[in-house]
């Protein structure tokens, strides 16, 4: 009697593991398809009908794609313009975040509902008006300019996740730092901040992801000189129409470092994704 | 913002209080936001009373409720909207069922699913533009991979056979395809949290009192989760609403403006027609649209930094 539902419990969890890698497997194609078609000669890469090896591994299209023009500069483009808005949204979401987590004062609850609403505004509502306002300035199509704007996802992102982070830091260490005599903002910087190292780095994380993927803002403010590489993605053109050979391996030289990162630390981001919900 | 900072300011007399000590660790960020994102809110309302741009040859002109009249009369906001809703469910809704399905089975597989879960999670991290040029790619007529293998499968006669991105009416539902399959994981990632909180003896306890698969999954585990479940459909309601890269680079709204929502009809109206005037009123009613709704979401299911 005891045998039969042994080997009913088995099949039936055989088949939830064959269920379960199907699902990622399906889930996993179209990122391992792209790189597969970034290695294929660009002609077999729109061959008709598609294949899914490729016949022959090339690095052509990687070639092809690096060396058009703009393409370098986008990615130093990409790479300032996403350090300038970390570095933005960090030195102003770490003291914010400690102030409403530690004080739990109005004025905090306020700024924390605050960032989620403005987390969830239309990107183009704020966007057009920026055209203008930067336009006045003279930040359009630079760096700064772009930054700025991307620290309206990143800011309020990073005051959350950060708030969430300085939930779990009792306030003894505080306390006992002030007893030491350090001033409230030097215990903050020298006692408090290395304690919650992993969860700042999550955020810088995040913040870095939310400028690098970012694209509306790019579209709308930037034309040449400060283009990032979504920009220099999307624009890969030839006179057939999009130029899929090199197109997908950009994208993939672009997307590589965000997998790899999850990747490697995936507990962390984990953490980070439950704690901020942030995909946008 | 603002009602809290004035509060805050009355109360200075020597040293500095908590509250305000608090207040000035908070104003940076305040103002900050305030500029980058009230001052473009203002100016957009502002816009939305005129015609014209401020760089045009006869300057712009002041219009009163003129653009919020057209907003409202014309179909092809509304259309829009309706777009805009359609493409939310949709998304919605088939993340919540593929992610709840996806997590269950996690759950049922125990610590040993950590790879699969592990290699589940990496779309969240790719750009949604690539994930949209990428399906673009993958679901282009008669030569795209996905009729390609779905005809060798046996499933289409042809591959020919799903126009997926140029059908007008299955367009809206391929567009939503890629947003999907890049946020199933975060669906999948806030469930699978919730199951985990779950204590074992109370699933134990409903399966001595012979409470079974879909019963179990209805009576004990649905209501459970439910909170964070409701936090889960408002974040990613809230960003399929404004989802804009994915569909902008997969057909620009096309074709027949059949996959245009909001997002996209607002840029198309600024950029493409150069009517900055319409492009702000519509805007602000789908700001205020969209606000209201988050607020209501936020404040009734949702109350952050009410829980602990």
């Amino acid at each position: 009697m005891t045998r039969r539902p042994y080997a009913m419990r088995r099949l039936r969890r055989s088949l939830l593991w064959f269920l379960a890698i199907a699902v990622v497997a399906v889930y996993a194609f179209p990122f391992l398809y792209l790189l597969l078609t970034s290695l294929k000669p660009a002609t077999d890469a729109i061959a008709v009908p598609p294949t899914v090896l490729p016949h022959r591994l090339t690095l052509d299209n990687y070639i092809t794609a690096v060396n058009r023009q703009g393409v370098r500069a986008s990615f130093v483009n990409s790479v300032t313009t996403a350090t300038l808005a970390t570095a933005i949204s960090l030195a102003l979401a770490i003291p914010a975040a400690w102030g409403i987590t530690r004080y739990r004062t109005r004025a905090g609850r306020i700024m924390l509902a605050g960032s989620l609403l403005v987390r969830m505004a239309p990107a183009v509502a704020i966007g057009v008006p920026l055209v203008g306002i930067l336009g006045a300035v003279h930040l359009i199509d630079t760096p700064t300019g772009l930054a700025l704007a991307q620290t309206t996802v990143a800011l309020p992102l990073s005051i959350w996740l950060l708030a969430s982070f300085f939930e779990a830091v009792p306030r003894e260490i505080e306390e006992a730092a002030l007893v030491d005599g350090c001033s409230r903002p030097r215990a903050l910087v020298s006692v408090i901040l290395p304690v919650v190292g992993g969860g700042t780095a999550v955020t810088a994380i995040f913040a870095f992801l939310a400028s690098w993927n970012e694209f509306l803002f790019a579209l709308l403010l930037t034309s040449l000189k400060a283009q990032t590489t979504p920009l220099a993605i999307a624009n890969l053109q030839s006179q057939f129409g999009l130029d899929w050979g090199p197109m997908t391996a950009l994208a993939a030289l672009y997307s590589l470092p965000a997998v790899v990162l999850t990747l490697l630390l995936q507990r962390r981001i984990v953490a980070g994704l439950s704690l901020g919900a942030v995909k946008g | 913002m603002l009602p809290g900072l004035a509060s805050g300011g009355r109360r200075r007399r020597r040293g500095l209080r908590d509250g305000d000590y608090a207040l000035l660790l908070i104003a940076p960020a305040a103002l900050t936001l305030l500029a980058l994102v009230g001052w473009p809110l203002l100016k957009l309302a502002i816009d939305s009373l005129h015609t014209g741009s401020a760089f045009d040859v006869g300057g712009r002109q002041f219009t009163g409720l003129t653009n919020y009249r057209d907003v409202f009369t014309d179909p092809a906001v509304r259309a829009a909207g309706l777009r805009t809703v359609i493409y939310t469910v949709v998304v919605v809704a088939a993340e919540l069922a593929l992610g709840l399905a996806v997590a269950l089975l996690f759950y049922a597989l125990g610590p040993r699913s950590q790879i699969l879960r592990t290699a589940f999670l990496y779309p969240l991290m790719i750009a949604p533009l690539v994930a949209g040029l990428l399906w673009r790619f993958m679901l282009i007529d008669n030569v795209g991979i996905v009729n390609e293998l779905l005809s060798r499968v046996g499933i289409l006669d042809h591959p020919g056979d799903i126009a997926w991105l140029s059908d007008p009416g299955l367009v809206l539902f391929s567009v939503a395809i890629p947003d999907i399959w890049l946020t199933t994981s975060f669906m999948t990632l806030m469930i699978f949290a919730g199951l985990q909180s779950i204590p074992p003896e109370l699933l134990e306890s409903a399966r001595l009192d012979g409470a079974q698969g879909l019963r179990l999954l209805r009576t004990i585990i649905l209501p459970l989760l439910r909170p964070v479940i409701a936090v889960a459909l408002i974040i990613r309601g809230v960003d399929a609403a404004r989802a804009f890269d994915v569909i902008l680079v997969q057909t620009g709204g096309g074709p027949q403006s059949a996959s245009e929502t909001l997002s996209l009809h607002i840029y198309k109206t600024m950029v493409t027609y150069n009517d900055p005037g319409s492009a702000a009123a519509i805007s602000t009613v789908f700001m205020a649209v969209m606000m209201a709704v988050a607020l209501i979401a936020v404040t009734t299911v949702w109350r952050p930094g009410r829980q602990s």
